[in-house]
């Protein structure tokens, strides 16, 4: 599903002395079937961004259309389209079992038992839960980290259109983010389902987006193609972002050798280079 | 209902910056102001005694230079009491009969005595509003604390209930804005937002309290060890930074409310 933003503002609690500008004129298209990534320092704007995109924050002004329908206070998204899933969702866990939980969505859609059962296995083994071992255990007895699939799995479970992710990698260990970003690429190839991520780690972002837009200070300061906008470190420096390591590891070595070398956005683009490089001075 | 409420737009008593004379006046000469208040609102009989009141916390309003809106914001939360109130003194009593909405008799002793009780209610919730519009939350607790000191003699912990109001206070906001997110986070899977009989309802709750629990025990016991690895040991021998001091500012105010209210009493007591 598209999802567009027209001239969007925030200001929270305006009109008081409180008042709060979060984000100031910002248009924005997401094509059906995408993997837009959002970055910005701490406190851009981007999770507001999000919660806007999503439909369940109504903005100071601007517009905001999903497919073909806009947006309101009044006209909200139909329910089980737009999978939202803010910071640490598994804050959000509330049933006796993990299978209750996931199932929580798919069961207010009224669906029958038997696919809201093939739903909650597809959802759990999209981010790797083993649904015979952990069906029905406790959510409070899991990790965090398996908090945070089993939580995820609660609103892919709604089978939505767009897929909305506000850092989904945060407080995760490394191998943990890995697997998690490699699982929403999958998905996102094996179903087409829309997504947008929020985060500002670039070498995940690097792994994960098609797409890239860069928010500062409430305002939309890049957009564009991910290995364009990742590449162009003066671009990101100049909004407190790091380059990926990959990207950051062709500069060295450019400046080592005095010479150009392309940069790479991957481990395997880098080895490639590297690999070039050494076959020339052989 | 829970789920349904524009929970970010509440504001109970936020305090609203500013320098005016309230705002510099000792935190416990208002608390005592405001205490006085409402046991004069409560002996004052009358209308002419409530609009002596009434026209002395409008003067305290100006003063504050309390923005109208930023007040009726206040109100609100207490509007649907308010309204309460007025319908059942209207329609619950008897009497002279004034005029009929309907079918339903309005009598004029039920009006007299709702419009009297609304205003009485209107005029409390105000002063209290009044107090914490213009006191931040931690000079209110030290106010309170050292109010409060006397009572540690009786073995009662002054300074510990002081703190744990601060506290309580702090997390309004961080437990508000993280309802505000459970709610749309839930929403947004479907949960139960309005409607429905009172188990459907309550059911509807539940994806909210239950996170909300979670998460407050979580904050609480964090704050406990926080506390405790920076060596808090209650009360005992605890000095504070700001020191309270009364000053003839206060002096002023005082005299002036004992004023209003000397004369709201006397012409209330009048009738």
């Amino acid at each position: 599903m598209r999802l567009e933003l027209e001239n969007v503002s925030m200001v929270y609690q305006s009109g008081t002395p409180f008042s709060a500008r979060a984000l100031e004129d910002v248009s924005l298209t997401v094509e059906p079937g995408e993997r837009l990534a959002v970055a910005g320092p701490v406190g851009s704007g981007k999770s507001t961004l999000l919660a806007i995109l999503a439909g369940v924050e109504t903005p100071t002004s601007g517009r905001v259309i999903h497919g073909t329908r806009e947006i309101s206070r009044r006209q909200t998204p139909p329910p089980g389209s737009i999978g939202l899933a803010f910071q640490s969702p598994e804050n959000c866990l509330f049933e006796k079992t993990v299978y209750s939980d996931v199932s929580f969505a798919p069961r207010r859609q009224g669906l029958d038992g038997l696919e809201v059962r093939r739903r909650v296995e597809n959802a759990l083994a999209a981010v790797g839960v083993d649904p015979a071992s952990m069906s029905q255990r406790s959510p409070f007895s899991l990790s965090i980290g398996e908090q945070r699939r089993v939580a995820l799995a609660g609103v892919l479970a709604m089978e939505p259109r767009a897929l909305l992710l506000d850092e989904p990698t945060a407080y995760l260990d490394p191998a943990a983010r890995r697997d998690l970003i490699r699982q929403l690429v999958e998905l996102n190839e094996q179903t087409g389902v829309t997504m947008v991520m929020v985060g500002h780690d670039m070498d995940e972002l690097a792994r994960f987006a098609g797409r890239l837009v860069i928010i500062d200070g409430g305002r939309k300061v890049a957009e564009g193609r991910a290995e364009i906008i990742l590449t162009d470190s003066a671009l990101l420096a100049r909004h407190s972002l790091d380059p990926p390591g990959t990207v950051e590891f062709c500069s060295l070595l450019s400046a080592a050798m005095g010479d150009q070398v392309a940069p790479a956005l991957s481990e395997e683009q880098a080895i490639e280079t590297l690999m070039q490089i050494m076959e020339g001075k052989c | 209902m829970l789920v349904a409420m524009q929970v970010s737009n509440m504001v109970v008593g936020q305090y609203y910056p500013g320098t005016s004379i309230l705002h510099r006046v000792d935190p416990r000469t208002k608390i005592i102001a405001a205490c006085a208040f409402v046991i004069v609102l409560f002996m004052v009989n009358g209308f002419e005694g409530l609009a002596v009141m009434g026209a002395g916390l409008a003067a305290v309003i100006a003063l504050a230079g309390i923005p109208l809106p930023w007040l009726w914001r206040g109100l609100k939360p207490v509007l649907f009491l308010l309204v309460i109130t007025l319908a059942f003194q209207l329609f619950l009593s008897s009497g002279e009969e004034l005029w009929r909405l309907g079918p339903v008799p309005v009598y004029r002793n039920g009006l007299v005595q709702g419009a009297f009780l609304t205003a009485r209610l209107l005029l409390l919730v105000l002063s209290g509003s009044i107090l914490t519009f213009s006191t931040p939350p931690v000079l209110l607790t030290d106010a309170l604390g050292r109010l409060m000191e006397p009572l540690a003699k009786l073995k009662i912990p002054a300074y510990e209930l002081a703190l744990m109001m601060t506290i309580a206070l702090r997390f309004i906001p961080t437990l508000v804005m993280e309802v505000d997110r459970i709610i749309k986070a839930q929403k947004a899977r479907g949960a139960v937002t309005s409607g429905g009989g009172l188990l459907v309802r309550a059911r509807g709750i539940m994806p909210v309290l239950v996170p909300l629990f979670v998460m407050s025990f979580r904050h609480a016991d964090e704050l406990a060890l926080a506390m405790e690895s920076r060596c808090w040991r209650g009360g005992r021998g605890r000095t504070i930074r700001r020191k309270l001091a009364f000053s003839k500012k206060d002096a002023v105010f005082a005299t002036a409310v004992l004023a209003v209210l000397a004369a709201s009493l006397w012409i209330g007591r009048l009738q």
